[in-house]
């Protein structure tokens, strides 16, 4: 029971996918200029995560070692266009507004890399916890990126003004190099986070039992 | 050697096959709704250019791009009790990133009466703003990129920054907005002029 909740935790801040892998980072700045498209993003990824390492984790012992990357891409592929026919019919805003980010989760490597580093070895439960904590991780990110650079770069958060009306955005923040910024910015909080919490009573060891 | 590699490729496409099953089923449920929301958001775009027409013609095949860069994708004749009022022409271009899709109606007198961004990818807070009702070219006016066309002679010049009024920032959004605007108004004032109406 301990190491599921480990497991759990270990996406949130101690393994944080952005901020310590530091993998699909593309997407991730791409996207964040608004807090509307980074909580989409960051709802069509967890999805996608979550069940693509449920699935794997459940027929892992019937994936041949040697086609192992084609049948993850090929069943990744399969919940990245559900989520996107899904989108597009339910909520077309959002699927405009994201544009060439949905299909894209596909070759994201959050989801490859757990995939291929936990998913294919790990039971079920472990495997869907291990997508969450990853899933979440990758959200805070990415949702406090999205405030950080819409409300400095645009004065509104979901659209709605809350700076007063004679504020200048400041445009850099909605701009790549901003983004880039933010991002660095995110990265030291996470690591000031990471240390808070290994020295806290809560900070469990590595449940891989290494490092 | 042989042996093995068959029994790969047979789970292979088992997989494959699953994968298509679930899509397949997955897409059967949302196909449907997606083409009633595309052809509802295809009507209350019509409908909010010309409101008071009641009805449209596909007029599609009869209007070349004069430009191979911008593609007309649809284009209506929008008729009141048989008379034409104008035509809204439904066009592609590219754009800072990647194609915008642009929505403009022109009047038989030879003026636009509207032009609405269907769908746009450029930069959110720059580029995309050419689609946000609330950001004004004009703040003073409150007038959007968009609506500064209206009641705009088709024969204008259509010159960025000196008859059309840029996004800030934005200079390539805007010039690729006009350009695609500019298109669709020519094809639309030629078909117009063919059917014997008002130059």
């Amino acid at each position: 029971m301990k190491r599921s909740i480990a497991v759990f935790l270990q996406g949130l801040v101690i393994e944080n996918p952005l901020a310590i892998i530091m993998i699909g980072l593309c997407s991730a700045l791409a996207v964040t200029t608004s807090v509307a498209n980074g909580i989409g993003m960051s709802l069509a990824m967890t999805f996608v995560i979550v069940a693509s390492e449920l699935i794997i984790s459940a027929f892992r012992k019937l994936i041949p070692e040697s086609v192992r990357i084609p049948i993850f891409i090929i069943i990744i592929a399969a919940f990245t266009t559900m989520v996107d026919l899904v989108m597009k019919a339910y909520f077309p805003d959002l699927s405009k507004a994201m544009g060439v980010f949905i299909p894209l989760i596909v070759v994201n490597c959050i989801i490859m890399g757990r995939v291929e580093a936990f998913a294919s070895k790990e039971p079920v439960p472990h495997a869907v916890l291990d997508a969450l904590g990853m899933g979440l991780g990758y959200t805070w990110v990415l949702v406090g990126m999205s405030v950080v650079r819409e409300l400095l770069g645009n004065g509104t958060i979901l659209g709605i003004q809350v700076l007063p009306e004679s504020y200048q955005p400041i445009l850099f923040f909605v701009l790549p190099p901003g983004g880039f910024l933010v991002f660095a910015l995110f990265i030291s909080l996470n690591l000031f986070l990471k240390k808070k919490w290994l020295e806290s009573p809560l900070g469990c060891p590595d449940p891989e039992g290494g490092n | 050697m042989i042996k093995s590699m068959f029994r790969l490729g047979i789970i292979l496409a088992l997989f494959a096959s699953g994968a298509c099953v679930a899509l397949a089923v997955v897409y059967n449920i949302t196909g449907p709704v997606i083409k009633t929301q595309e052809e509802r958001a295809l009507n209350t775009a019509l409908k909010d250019i010309f409101p008071e027409s009641d009805g449209f013609s596909d007029i599609t095949k009869e209007l070349p791009s004069s430009d191979p860069k911008i593609q007309i994708l649809n284009a209506y004749a929008m008729t009141k009790g048989g008379s034409l009022l104008g035509v809204a022409v439904k066009a592609s271009g590219p754009s800072y990133s990647g194609n915008a899709i642009l929505l403009s109606g022109i009047n038989v007198d030879g003026t636009i009466k509207h032009v609405r961004v269907l769908q746009i990818s450029d930069t959110p807070g720059l580029g995309a703003n050419a689609a946000n009702p609330s950001y004004y070219v004009d703040k003073a006016k409150k007038i959007t990129f968009t609506g500064q066309f209206e009641g705009k002679k088709v024969t204008d010049p259509f010159k960025v920054k000196e008859d059309v009024q840029v996004i800030t920032a934005s200079t390539i959004t805007s010039r690729s907005l006009t350009a695609i605007i500019k298109i669709s108004a020519d094809a639309a004032s030629a078909y117009i002029s063919q059917k014997g109406g008002v130059k």
